[in-house]
């Protein structure tokens, strides 16, 4: 069976990206009045460059100091963490990840302050942190005096929230 | 001479103690804004602009100068603690600047930044001043055909940069583009890859990339490394430079600054590509030109010198011209339109207290700069003495702080998410993310300037190789595309 390197595998990904792409300019509408060059111009040459570059890239060898790497990058994690549960590094990224997704949703409804407390504490917890105490005090005092400052000081609106000042 | 009393006219103007005053707040205010992860010059200044409502014209623009310079010295420092760029024209620092504190030099990269920045500051001063007209003079003849040559040669530069793959460089740098050319088409009103999100239409801001691909795949990849502390307080170091060191950095700096202040002068390339040309030259020039990128200290000097040497270049077209040079300068311009001040070339003539108290508050802003950050620097680095959880989730509050502050948009918090996870996958199998950051700030700029050039010669494409400073730009752009390719051949030919 045929085994694509990683470089292959990104390169397919990259050709079919910039096939879709290339598709999306040849639907780009034209200018009701001629001009030289329309709005659909550039991003051909994009795409036809992503394109070609793809090529190259499915054929171009994966370079040893990559493969090195990624070993060295083994090596830390293995050295490091436990790999069970949520110290598992993928599951991490992963709660991190879902910390964004939950903030982007929640800080409207709960406001600046405590969607940023929350998440902050949260995170830091989630990421290996056991001092409850010192989390809360850091986080909250770090996330006040930025509000202080962006809302009082720079007249930036953030939204107030539950916390209504 | 008439330079001579005209700078002292100047002084007498910035040594007012009401604007030393706007100078110390502008300098103080953007060194802080700077530093924060996503809020860089541009906001800092659209920040300050209400502030300088009441203000007269000079007093604005003092505080206006005051903070750009802080905002750039600022960003460099969460380049070289954070890896977190909050700035585009401090990502080259962040390359050599990152792994200085990675091996408890941090201090010192710091150091190296301030008086880099200082020197650059100061030489772009004395450019400005002195020969401001001429070089004015060469940027008016670049027309758009040149522009883009021009902008052609930065991104090659910057892909040539990376050590890893020459291809991998390029695709980082077309996805830049192609990211920057999301929305509305501005010369035709076309909607271009938005999918019909009403949130695409005024496209995709440089911070919710930049922030993505650089500080949120920063926080991702340490948690996938595991559990290192980023740094033990005693591994810092010193803040002091020796003599070897000073030496060493003098030359760079010194090329640098005047690289930088050439390129601030030109419209469009401003302290980005100022910086990662002073970069990529110091990298071409050094004997150990392989160790950057590994914590070489010329390699913090030389982008830190030509950024800031640039933020004084960009002031040539901004005030004799009336022309802004980079998004920063035209938030600058829009500040001076408010005040009722027009930026040309009767500027110097009609309103002398503005031009020239804005150049003598450079050099009192730049001493501020120097007195104000060196001893500052101890208490900066400490951050680096927090824990990594810690550390981490603080990262990750503030960048997500920056880009909900640019639109108050839940939308640009999940891009954010999406772009840090495109930065970690590239930064797994060695794609560049500098390329891309740099598509995304020239692509716009980029098509622009080819469409323009194109309606000129009625779509004959010739015009590119016609004119002969847009055919050396474009050959020097080859060329250093060229060069790491052949360089290769070389060394495989040898080692057969």
């Amino acid at each position: 069976m045929l085994r694509l390197n990683i470089n292959q595998l990104l390169a397919v990904i990259l050709f079919v990206s910039s096939l879709g792409y290339l598709w999306m300019a040849f639907q780009i509408p034209v200018f009701p009045i001629p001009r030289p060059v329309d709005s659909d111009a550039f991003p051909k040459m994009l795409g036809l460059c992503l394109l070609i570059l793809s090529v190259f890239l499915f054929l171009e060898k994966v370079p040893a100091n990559v493969a090195e790497d990624k070993t060295s990058k083994e090596a830390d994690v293995a050295d490091d963490l436990p790999q069970t549960g949520i110290m598992n590094p993928k599951m991490q990224v992963l709660g991190a990840s879902v910390g964004v997704l939950a903030y982007a949703f929640l800080i409207k409804p709960l406001g600046f302050l405590a969607a940023s407390i929350i998440l902050g504490v949260g995170l830091a917890y989630w990421f290996g942190y056991r001092n409850h105490v010192v989390n809360f005090v850091t986080v909250g005092s770090i996330v006040l005096s930025l509000y202080l400052l962006l809302s009082k000081v720079l007249g930036i609106y953030l939204p107030q929230g539950i916390i209504p000042f | 001479m008439e330079a001579l009393n005209n700078l002292m006219y100047g002084f007498s103007i910035a040594l007012d103690p009401i604007n030393l005053m706007y100078v110390f707040i502008g300098v103080f205010a953007g060194t802080i804004i700077g530093m924060l992860p996503g809020l860089g010059p541009m906001s800092a200044l659209a920040l300050m602009i209400p502030i300088t409502f009441n203000l007269n014209p000079a007093t604005g623009l003092i505080l206006m100068a005051g903070v750009y310079y802080g905002a750039i010295f600022g960003g460099s420092t969460s380049s070289i603690l954070l890896n977190a760029p909050g700035v585009a024209g401090t990502v080259a620092t962040s390359f050599d600047g990152y792994p200085m504190a990675q091996k408890g030099m941090a201090g010192k990269a710091l150091a190296i930044a301030a008086y880099a920045s200082f020197v650059g500051g100061t030489i772009s001063i004395i450019g400005l001043m002195f020969i401001a007209p001429l070089l004015s003079k060469v940027a008016v003849s670049f027309g758009p055909a040149e522009y883009f040559a021009l902008m052609v040669l930065g991104l090659t530069a910057v892909v040539s940069l990376s050590d890893k793959s020459l291809v991998k460089g390029l695709i980082a740098a077309i996805v830049g583009m192609m990211i920057s050319i999301v929305g509305m088409d501005l010369q035709t009103g076309t909607e271009r890859y938005t999918f019909g999100s009403i949130e695409m239409l005024d496209g995709i801001n440089f911070l919710v990339v930049a922030l993505g691909i650089f500080a949120l795949a920063e926080v991702f990849y340490m948690l996938l490394r595991g559990g290192k502390k980023v740094q033990k307080r005693n591994e810092i170091g010193s803040l002091k430079l020796s003599m070897s060191e000073v030496k060493e950095m003098a030359a760079p700096v010194a090329r640098s600054s005047v690289l930088g202040f050439f390129t601030g002068v030109l419209p469009g390339a401003g302290a980005t590509i100022g910086s990662f040309l002073g970069y990529s030259m110091e990298k071409r020039l050094a004997k150990d030109g392989d160790t950057f990128g590994k914590g070489n200290i010329k390699g913090v000097a030389a982008p830190e010198s030509a950024n800031n040497a640039a933020c004084g270049g960009s002031f040539v077209p901004l005030l004799t011209l009336g022309v802004p040079g980079s998004g920063t300068t035209a938030v600058l311009l829009g500040a001076l339109l408010v005040m009722g001040v027009t930026p040309g070339p009767m500027m110097i003539e009609q309103r002398p207290d503005v031009f020239w108290g804005v150049i003598a508050s450079m050099y009192v802003g730049n001493i501020f700069l120097l007195v104000l950050n060196l001893p500052l620097i101890p208490y900066i680095a400490r951050i680096l003495d927090a824990p990594r959880a810690l550390l981490l989730s603080l990262i990750l509050i503030f960048c997500m702080v920056g880009v909900y502050g640019l639109n108050f948009s839940s939308f640009d918090l999940v891009l954010l998410l999406v772009f840090g996870l495109i930065g970690l996958v590239m930064r797994l199998n060695g794609f560049p993310a500098a390329p891309l950051i740099l598509g995304l700030i020239l692509g716009a700029l980029m098509e622009e300037s080819m469409r323009r050039a194109l309606q000129i010669s009625g779509g004959d494409w010739s015009i590119f190789i016609d004119k002969p400073i847009s055919l050396v730009l474009l050959l020097i752009a080859l060329l250093s595309l060229g060069l790491p390719v052949v360089k290769k051949m070389i060394q495989k030919s040898r080692s057969a």
